[in-house]
C-alpha cells in the first residue's frame, strides 16, 4: 500500500470513445466489449513503478455525455494528469477535442499532463482519423500522444505510464507545489520521505515556502 | 426554474398582502422598505451601513420584520454583495442580516401551523437566481466572518431546500472544491463547514464522489485523529456522520476508501484506550456512528450496485486484516463497562461479519475471551448475554451473531449440537453462574428446560439459538430427537420426556398464561409462542422423524388444531400452528392410521375446514410482520438528533410497546428474518399442494391396475374370484372414506359459500383462488368416484359372467351325476344277469364263478376310478358354488332363488357322495 506519490487522474472525451474500457484494461486486465454507459463518474485505481518508485494512480473514469459536464468539470482541479480521448473510427470525436481541451483549460490546474489517446487502433480497416493527424494536434497543443486499443490492450499500459512519468518529470523539475492538494498530487507517507528524501529535497522545500 | 420563478413571485405577494392586512405589520413593513431604501440608494456609505446594522437588528428580533424583510430584502441584499465587495463591513452586514432572516426565532408558542418566517425566508432566498455561485464566490474572501456568515447561510439553504442546493453547487464548477478547502479552514469554519458538508452529501451520489475525490477521506481521518478518536467531541460526531454520507450506498467511495486511505484510522477509532471505563454520552454516539460505518462498509454499498458483493467481501477481507474482531469482541461481548446501545451495534456487526463467510466464522468459533484461567470461547459468551440480558436489543442483536453463525454452516451447527448432553438435574440449580466450564450445549439445554420453573422467557430465547442450529441440518435434527429431558424431581410421576415434547409443552404453557393474565400480557407471550412455533416449523421442515415424535403425543394435534382456530391468538400465531399443522401432511412417512398424513389432513377439514385452514395463510401474508419484513431494507441514517434517542435504547422496549396489546411483538420482525419469511413461503405452497393432492389422489389400499383385473395365467376361477371380491371389498371401502371427505368438503364448500357474503368485498382474490381449489378438489374427487362406480359395475357384470359359467359346470355335474346313475344301474343288471347266469349254470359253468367274480372286480375297478374323479370334480364345483353364492349374497344377490333350481341336484349329488364313501 505504501508509495512514494499518489497521482490523481481523469479521463475524458466523448461518450463511446471507449474511456471506461481503457480504464478498466489498465486496472483489471480485461475487456468489456457492451459497456454500460457512465454515469457521472466511475472510480479506479493501481499502483505502477516507475524509475522504480512506487506510484499509486487514482484514475476517475467521467461520463462523456454532454448532461453530465457540469458534474465531471468538478474533477477537473484536482487532477494532475488527463486522458484526453477520441476513437480513430469517428472523425467527430476528433473534431470534439478541441472544446475538450477547452474545458480542461478552463478549469484545470495548468501543469495538468494530458495524454491524447486514439483509440480503437484494433479497428484500422475502419479509421477515420489518420495517425498523423492525431500526432499534429498533440504537438500543437503540447499534449502527448499515443495510439492505444482497449481490446487488444496496445499501448493501454504505455498511456497511464508515460503520463505519469511526465508528472514525475515535471515534480522533479520543481513546476508543481505537491503540498497544495489541488494539483492532483500526494506525497506518500512513511517510506518516502527517508528513501526519496534526498531526490525530493528542492521539491519539498519548495512545497514548504508556498503553502 | 420558470415555475420557481413565479412561485417567488405569488410567495412574495402573498405575503404582502399578509401584511397589509394587519396595521402593526404594515407599520413594519414601512419600516423595513424605508431601510432598505437607505441601503440601496443611500450615497454615503456610512448612512448604508448603518441602515444595514439596523436592519440586522430588528429581523433578528422579530418574526415579523422577518416576513417583511423576506418579501422584498433579499434582491437588494445580493446586489450589495455583488457590487460592494471591495466593502468589508457593508459585506459583513448584508451576511448577517440574511443570516438572522433564515435564523428561526424561538418562541415558546410551537404552533406549527403557523408560518415560520424563517423557512420561508430560506425557501425565497434558495430562488433566487445565482445566489449560490455567489455565497460560494464569497468563500475565498480573506474576511473570516464573512466566510462564516457564508457557511451558515448555505447550510440554512442546505437544511430547508437540499435538492436544490445540490443541484446548484453541481453546476458551478470547482463549488465543491471551494466548501472542500473549508475543512482546512480555521476551526470554527471548519466545523460549520463539516455540517454543511454533511447536509449536502445526503443522497447525493455526485456530489459524495466530488468531495471524495477532493481529498474527504484523508481530511476526515485528520480532524478525528486530532480530536482524539472516540473520546473528541461532537465535531468528531460530525466527521463521522458525514463519512457514513459519503460511503452509505456508495460502493466506489468505499473501494476508494479502503484501497488509498486504508481502514486503519477506521478501526482505531473503536479501540478503547487504556482505563477510560467512563462513557459519557458524547463518547457513546461518537462509537455508534464509528460502528455504522463499519456497518456500511460490511454491506457493501446500495442494493442496486451490481459490484456489492465483491466490495463486501473487500471490506470483510481488510477490516478482519486489521483486527476488527477484536474490537468489536471486546465492545460488544467482553467489556462490562459499554453502553448497551454500543455492545447491541458491536455485535450486529459482529453478525454482519461472520454472515455467509466461513472464514470469518472459524474465526469467531476459535476465539476465546477473558484471561486465564477464566476464558472461554466467545461463542459462550455471546450464548449467556443472550440468555442472561434483561435488554430486548441485546437478546436480538446476540441471536443475530448465533443465526449468522448458523446459516448454511453445517460444520458449525453439527459442532454446537454436539455440545448438548443433557446434565443431571442437581446442576441446574447454579444456571448461567459464570461457570466458563459449561458447554455450549449444556448452557443452552438448561435454558431450554428453564421453562419449567414458570421462566418461558429464557427458554424461548434458547429454543431461537436451537432453531439456527437445527436449520436445515437433518443430522442435528435427528440427533436433538434423541434428547430425553429428566422430569423435575418434584414431579416424580414424569417420566423423561422427548426434547420436543417439553418445548410443545411450554408453548402450551405460553398460550394457557395467556389466557389466564387476559389481553395485557399478550405481546409479551405471543412471541414466546411464535419462537417456539419458529423452533418448530424449522424442525419438522423436510424431516420425517420429527414429525413422527411430534405426533407421538396425541394431544400435540388436538392442541395445534385448537391454535389454528383460537381467535384470541394473534394472526402470526395461528398462521404458525397452521405451518406446523401442514409439515404434519408434507412430511409425513408414517403408516399408521390415524397419524398419517391422510389422518391429518381428515382432522384438518373436520376440525378447521379446510378453506379457513387456507385463510390463516392469507391473514399470516398480509399481517404486519410479514409486510414489514419485506419493506425492512430502508435505512435509518445517523444524524444528531437520531443518535441521541439511540443511545436510549435500554428504554425503548417498554415505552410504547404496551399500547399495541393485539399486535405481534416488535421483537418479531427482527427474530423472523426473510429467511424464514420465505421458508414459511414456501412451506405453505408445498401444503396447499400436498392437500389438494390427498384428495385428489387418495391412498390406493388397491393399486387399480387394469392388467390385475384380468385372470392371471394358471389361476384358478376361485382363486379369481376370491381375487376380484376382495378388490371390490377394498374398493367399496375406499368409496365410503372418499364419500365421507367429500361430504367434508361439500359442508365446508358450503359454510364458506354462506360466510363469504359479507367478507367478499375485502378479501375476495384470495377466498376465490380457495374456492376454486376447493371446487377443482371436489371435482377431481367426484371424478375418481365416478371411476370406482364404473370400475364396480364392471366388476359386477364380471361376476354375473362367473354365475352363469358356475350355473353350466352346475349342468354339466348334473350329466355326470346322470351319467353315474345309469352306470350304477347298468351294474345292478348286470350283476343280476350274473346272479341269474350263476343259478342257471352253477354246475354247468364251474368256472363262470371265476368270470364273474374277475367281470366284476373289472367293472368295479372302473366305475370306481370314475367315481374318484367325480369327486375330486365335485368337491372343486362344491367349494366353487359355496364362494360364489356367498359373494352374490353380498352383492345383494338372492342366492336361495338362484340356486333353487339346482338345490336339489347338488343335494343329490351330495347324498350320492355320502353312499359313495360307505
Amino acid at each position: 500500500m505504501s508509495y512514494d506519490y499518489l497521482f490523481k487522474y481523469i479521463i475524458i472525451g466523448d461518450t463511446g470513445v471507449g474511456k471506461s474500457c481503457l480504464l478498466l484494461q489498465f486496472t483489471d486486465k480485461r475487456f468489456q466489449p457492451v459497456h454500460d454507459l457512465t454515469i457521472g463518474v466511475e472510480f479506479g485505481a493501481r499502483m505502477v513503478t516507475i524509475d522504480s518508485r512506487p506510484i499509486k494512480l487514482q484514475i476517475w473514469d467521467t461520463a462523456g455525455q454532454e448532461s453530465f459536464r457540469s458534474i465531471t468539470r468538478s474533477y477537473y482541479r484536482g487532477a494532475a494528469g488527463a486522458l484526453l480521448v477520441y476513437d480513430i473510427t469517428r472523425r467527430d470525436t476528433f473534431n470534439h477535442l478541441a472544446s475538450w481541451l477547452e474545458d480542461a483549460r478552463q478549469h484545470a490546474n495548468p501543469n495538468m499532463s494530458i495524454m491524447l489517446i486514439g483509440n480503437k487502433c484494433d479497428l484500422s480497416h475502419r479509421r477515420a482519423v489518420s495517425k498523423e493527424e492525431g500526432e499534429q494536434f498533440a504537438k500543437e497543443n503540447g499534449l502527448l500522444f499515443l495510439e492505444a486499443s482497449a481490446r487488444t490492450a496496445q499501448n493501454v499500459e504505455e498511456a497511464f505510464i508515460r503520463t505519469a512519468a511526465k508528472i514525475l518529470q515535471n515534480i522533479q523539475e520543481g513546476v508543481f507545489d505537491v503540498s497544495n492538494e489541488s494539483s492532483g498530487i500526494k506525497v506518500g507517507y512513511g517510506r518516502s520521505q527517508g528513501q526519496s528524501g534526498g531526490r525530493d529535497g528542492t521539491v519539498s522545500a519548495r512545497g514548504g515556502c508556498c503553502s | 426554474m420558470t415555475i420557481v420563478k413565479t412561485n417567488h413571485q405569488f410567495l412574495a405577494s402573498g405575503v404582502v398582502g399578509l401584511l397589509v392586512g394587519n396595521e402593526n405589520s404594515s407599520n413594519e413593513d414601512r419600516y423595513v422598505e424605508r431601510l432598505l431604501d437607505r441601503i440601496s440608494n443611500g450615497k454615503l456609505p456610512d448612512d448604508r451601513r448603518n441602515a444595514i446594522a439596523e436592519l440586522q437588528g430588528v429581523v433578528l428580533e422579530n418574526e415579523a420584520f422577518q416576513l417583511a424583510f423576506g418579501a422584498m430584502g433579499f434582491p437588494i441584499m445580493l446586489s450589495v454583495l455583488k457590487e460592494e465587495r471591495d466593502d468589508v463591513e457593508m459585506v459583513r452586514g448584508a451576511l448577517e442580516t440574511l443570516v438572522s432572516a433564515l435564523t428561526p426565532i424561538n418562541h415558546a408558542k410551537g404552533s406549527s401551523n403557523e408560518v415560520q418566517p424563517a423557512l420561508m425566508n430560506t425557501d425565497l432566498l434558495s430562488r433566487e437566481a445565482d445566489c449560490i455561485s455567489l455565497l460560494l464566490s464569497l468563500l475565498e474572501e480573506d474576511d473570516f466572518y464573512v466566510r462564516y456568515y457564508t457557511l451558515q447561510i448555505l447550510t440554512a439553504l442546505l437544511t430547508n431546500s437540499p435538492q436544490r442546493l445540490q443541484e446548484a453547487i453541481l453546476t458551478i464548477p470547482r463549488g465543491i472544491t471551494r466548501l472542500m478547502d473549508m475543512l482546512m479552514d480555521r476551526e470554527v469554519i471548519r466545523n460549520e463547514a463539516l455540517l454543511l458538508l454533511t447536509h449536502l452529501t445526503r443522497e447525493a451520489e455526485e456530489i459524495q464522489k466530488i468531495v471524495v475525490f477532493e481529498g474527504a477521506f484523508e481530511k476526515i481521518f485528520s480532524i478525528i485523529r486530532e480530536e482524539g478518536n472516540s473520546d473528541g467531541g461532537v465535531v468528531v460526531q460530525d466527521c463521522l456522520e458525514l463519512l457514513n454520507n459519503l460511503l452509505r450506498s456508495n460502493a466506489s467511495n468505499q473501494v476508494l476508501l479502503r484501497e488509498t486511505v486504508g481502514l486503519d484510522s477506521l478501526v482505531l477509532i473503536l479501540k478503547l484506550r487504556g482505563s477510560s471505563f467512563t462513557f459519557n454520552q458524547q463518547k457513546t454516539i461518537n462509537l455508534l456512528s464509528a460502528l455504522e460505518t463499519i456497518k456500511l462498509l460490511l454491506k457493501g454499498g446500495s442494493e442496486s450496485d451490481p459490484g456489492k458483493d465483491m466490495n463486501k467481501q473487500a471490506n470483510k477481507t481488510t477490516l478482519v486484516q486489521k483486527k476488527v474482531l477484536e474490537h468489536l469482541l471486546i465492545l460488544g461481548v467482553e467489556s462490562q463497562w459499554v453502553p448497551v446501545a454500543i455492545r447491541c451495534a458491536a455485535m450486529q456487526c459482529i453478525g454482519d461479519l461472520i454472515v455467509g463467510d466461513s472464514k470469518n466464522r472459524n474465526l469467531l468459533a476459535g476465539k476465546v475471551l477473558g484471561e486465564e484461567p477464566q476464558v472461554e470461547p466467545a461463542l459462550n459468551s455471546i450464548l449467556r448475554i443472550l440468555l442472561r440480558t434483561s435488554n430486548m436489543q441485546e437478546f436480538i442483536a446476540a441471536d443475530y451473531i448465533l443465526k449468522s453463525f448458523c446459516e448454511k454452516n453445517a460444520d458449525g451447527q453439527s459442532m454446537l449440537a454436539s455440545t448438548l448432553i443433557p446434565q443431571p438435574y442437581s446442576t441446574n440449580h447454579a444456571f448461567l453462574e459464570e461457570d466458563v466450564s459449561m458447554s455450549f450445549g449444556s448452557m443452552l439445554l438448561q435454558g431450554l428446560t428453564l421453562g419449567e420453573n414458570g421462566d418461558l422467557e429464557i427458554s424461548c430465547r434458547a429454543a431461537s439459538v436451537l432453531s439456527h442450529i437445527l436449520k436445515d441440518h437433518l443430522q442435528c435434527k435427528e440427533k436433538v430427537l434423541q434428547i430425553d429431558i429428566e422430569a423435575a424431581p418434584m414431579q416424580s410421576l414424569g417420566a423423561p420426556e422427548p426434547l420436543m415434547h417439553r418445548m410443545v409443552k411450554y408453548l402450551a404453557i405460553a398460550s394457557s398464561m395467556k389466557s389466564q393474565v387476559g389481553k395485557f400480557s399478550t405481546s409479551e407471550n405471543s412471541y414466546v409462542q411464535a419462537i417456539i412455533l419458529k423452533l418448530l416449523i424449522t424442525w419438522l421442515a423436510d424431516c420425517p422423524s420429527a414429525v413422527q415424535c411430534f405426533l407421538d403425543a396425541r394431544p400435540h394435534l388436538t392442541y395445534l388444531l385448537e391454535l389454528v382456530s383460537n381467535l384470541s391468538e394473534t394472526v402470526c400465531i395461528r398462521g404458525f400452528a397452521a405451518v406446523v399443522l401442514g409439515e404434519c401432511v408434507i412430511y409425513n412417512k408414517s403408516t399408521e392410521s390415524g397419524k398419517d398424513a391422510f389422518a391429518i389432513v381428515d382432522a384438518i377439514s373436520q376440525k378447521i375446514g379446510l378453506s379457513s385452514y387456507f385463510l390463516k395463510f392469507d391473514e399470516m401474508q398480509k399481517s404486519s410482520i410479514f409486510v414489514s419484513v419485506k419493506s425492512s431494507l430502508t435505512y435509518q441514517s445517523f444524524t444528531r438528533s437520531s443518535t441521541s434517542s439511540m443511545v436510549d435504547i435500554e428504554d425503548v422496549d417498554d415505552n410504547d410497546l404496551s399500547e399495541k396489546k393485539n399486535l405481534d411483538h416488535p421483537i418479531l420482525s427482527s427474530i423472523l428474518d426473510s429467511n424464514f419469511v420465505n421458508l414459511v413461503k414456501s412451506l405453505e405452497a408445498d401444503i396447499r399442494e400436498q392437500i389438494v393432492e390427498v384428495f385428489s389422489r387418495p391412498k390406493m389400499k388397491v393399486a387399480v391396475v387394469p392388467a390385475e383385473l384380468e385372470q392371471r395365467s394358471g389361476e384358478s376361477d376361485a382363486e379369481y374370484i376370491k381375487r376380484l371380491k376382495s378388490f371390490v371389498e377394498k374398493q367399496c371401502s375406499e368409496i365410503q372414506d372418499l364419500v365421507l371427505r367429500n361430504a367434508t368438503l361439500a359442508e365446508d364448500l358450503a359454510k364458506t359459500g354462506s360466510t363469504l357474503q359479507p367478507e367478499q368485498k375485502g378479501s375476495g382474490g384470495s377466498d376465490r383462488i380457495q374456492i376454486e381449489t376447493l371446487r377443482r378438489d371436489l371435482q377431481e374427487a367426484s371424478q375418481r368416484l365416478e371411476k370406482l362406480k364404473e370400475e364396480r359395475a364392471k366388476v359386477e357384470s364380471e361376476a354375473i359372467h362367473y354365475r352363469n359359467l358356475a350355473g353350466k359346470t352346475e349342468a354339466d355335474l348334473r350329466s355326470l351325476s346322470d351319467a353315474y346313475n345309469s352306470l350304477e344301474q347298468a351294474n345292478l343288471q348286470l350283476e343280476n344277469e350274473v346272479k341269474a347266469l350263476k343259478r342257471e349254470g352253477h354246475s354247468t359253468f364251474p368256472d363262470v364263478e371265476a368270470i364273474k367274480s374277475e367281470a366284476r372286480e373289472e367293472a368295479q375297478k372302473e366305475s370306481e376310478a370314475e367315481l374318484n374323479d367325480l369327486l375330486v370334480c365335485l368337491g372343486q364345483e362344491q367349494s366353487k358354488v359355496d364362494k360364489l353364492s356367498a359373494r352374490l349374497l353380498e352383492l345383494g344377490e338372492d342366492v336361495d332363488k338362484l340356486l333353487e333350481g339346482i338345490g336339489d341336484e347338488a343335494g343329490a349329488a351330495g347324498d350320492e357322495d355320502d353312499e359313495d364313501d360307505e
